[in-house]
């Protein structure tokens, strides 16, 4: 087994002990909840919703929990010291995050699919999850990085949130409705994310789909870019400077 | 094994530089012990010598070759032990071995290590439950499992009870018989003596002294007898010259005439040197 794969078994194992999946699920069956009570059959619109959530904040908390553990009980030293690739350390936190979120969406849009109506493209909903996330997840390290705990670092996601994240929902939800803003919030990665979910529901516009899908793509390998060079520094401070 | 020659690193944060310009050798199977107060140099030089900090001036050489030309590869090489914990507290020891054990292409029996550090009955529990003595045993195996090449071990008996603090020292010393090369950094001077062939002493940045222990304590011991013997009601105390001794005729009227109660060569211990070359206490 490459060391990715155990980097990634490991990350797996690790949430599931540390009852990080366990919460993970008390808040999807929150969100099943919620679904529950919507006074609509139709909860099309209110998946994208949901997942946006959860891909964006959700990707951000994990990193930072994750890495905050290791950093509080010592592991990274040890991690540091051991043959493995940064490019693999950070991918294996990546898609452990990727498939907490996949669990999510594929338990929502389940619960959908059985107990209500749903008119979306699974295969669309599972890539733009997987693109959200992992862009997200990147932008989970960098405020990891920056930060010297984690409630530090959950301010740092709060700001975040209130700047690219609530203003692109309460679009979304038709709380703001102007053309100009509309254009302007692609500015945020978050519109494009949100775009990319809105879209599996058909309707979109397809530059708007597009655009979405390369924005995030592009500041994703910016992302890594900044990523893996950041962790130097991280690497030099956590080796114990 | 090591060719470290005329290193420097300054923290990108710091003015001064933390090392100035060391130069030493780890020779192939020998246990090298690196000393001196906190904040000397000696945790910063096992950094770069990890290769957890790159931007540093001079040279070193890994087997003849530039340490920085090594990859990932260099980890399979070398073991690191680490004074404080380094697992995850809710995985038992088990579980933190295997994880470890499946990042390397060689690893050792662990399970023959952890009965030997008195480990495998307790395999099963999670390190959160483990005291602080089982926790040094395990950063041990740990630091042992890829078996390495160059082990670095920081404070390997630190919190440990004599009876597994021995083991652990016969382990090391077993390792260096087959060949193994260690880095150890400790403030305990027995283990010094016990352990390590050469040693350095670093004081503010820079290698104060290089030797091996022996040569060491004939440096700066002082070749004295000092003796102590009953006379009359009082105790007295008197010195001699070692190398005179044997013609000595006061030294030889005590020996025959009055009741001795101790008797001392003055060799120095590690932790006079300690004090006198890098100027502080070991307690600092």
């Amino acid at each position: 087994m490459n060391n990715f794969l155990t980097l990634l078994f490991g990350e797996l194992q690790r949430m599931k002990k540390y009852n990080i999946f366990t919460a993970a699920i008390l808040v999807d069956l929150l969100w099943i909840g919620v679904l529950y009570f919507a006074k609509v059959e139709d909860i099309t619109s209110l998946i994208p919703i949901i997942v946006y959530i959860d891909a964006t904040a959700m990707s951000m908390v994990l990193v930072g929990a994750t890495l905050f553990y290791e950093k509080q009980e010592g592991t990274i030293r040890t991690l540091l010291v051991s043959p493995i690739s940064k490019s693999d350390y950070i991918l294996a936190k990546i898609f452990a995050n990727i498939t907490s979120n996949l669990i999510t969406l594929l338990l929502i849009y389940a619960y959908g699919k059985i107990f209500k109506e749903v008119n979306l493209n699974l295969l669309g909903l599972i890539g733009s999850v997987v693109l959200i996330a992992f862009f997200h997840s990147l932008v989970g390290f960098l405020l990891t990085f920056n930060t010297k705990d984690f409630t530090e670092m959950l301010m740092d996601m709060m700001k975040y949130t209130f700047i690219f994240s609530i203003p692109v929902l309460l679009e979304q939800m038709g709380l703001i409705k102007n053309e100009i803003v509309d254009k302007i919030l692609f500015i945020a990665p978050t519109k494009s994310a949100a775009v990319l979910l809105e879209a599996t529901a058909g309707g979109v516009e397809l530059w708007r789909s597009l655009f979405a899908l390369i924005y995030l793509v592009a500041a994703s390998f910016l992302f890594v870019y900044i990523v893996l060079k950041k962790f130097h520094e991280f690497q030099v401070k956590e080796g114990g400077e | 094994m090591y060719q470290i020659n005329n290193l420097s690193f300054k923290y990108p944060k710091n003015k001064e530089k933390t090392i100035k310009g060391i130069s030493f050798e780890i020779k192939e199977g020998e246990i090298f012990g690196l000393l001196g107060p906190s904040g000397v140099g000696k945790s910063t030089t096992q950094k770069i010598l990890t290769k957890l900090l790159d931007n540093y001036e001079g040279e070193i050489l890994y087997k003849g070759k530039d340490l920085k030309s090594y990859d990932k590869s260099y980890y399979e090489e070398i073991g690191v032990g680490f004074e404080m914990p380094v697992h995850f507290s809710k995985l038992t020891a088990e579980e933190n071995i295997n994880f470890f054990k499946k990042l390397y292409k060689s690893t050792i029996d662990t399970d023959k290590l952890l009965k030997r550090v008195g480990l495998y009955e307790h395999r099963d529990k999670k390190v959160a439950e483990f005291s602080k003595g089982m926790k040094v045993r395990l950063n041990f195996v740990r630091a042992m499992l890829n078996n390495p090449k160059m082990l670095f071990l920081d404070e390997p008996t630190n919190g440990l009870d004599p009876h597994n603090a021995r083991i652990i020292k016969e382990i090391i010393k077993e390792y260096r018989e087959k060949g193994g090369t260690a880095l150890l950094t400790t403030h305990l001077m027995n283990d010094v003596d016990e352990l390590c062939d050469r040693i350095a002493f670093m004081a503010n940045g820079q290698i104060a002294e290089i030797d091996s222990p022996k040569n060491l304590k004939l440096k700066y011991g002082e070749r004295k007898v000092e003796i102590e013997y009953r006379d009359g009601e009082g105790v007295k105390k008197e010195s001699f010259n070692l190398d005179t001794l044997k013609d000595d005729e006061s030294f030889i009227n005590i020996i025959k005439t009055k009741e001795i109660l101790t008797i001392h060569s003055k060799e120095m211990t590690l932790d006079d040197i300690f004090i006198k070359v890098t100027g502080v206490s070991t307690h600092e």
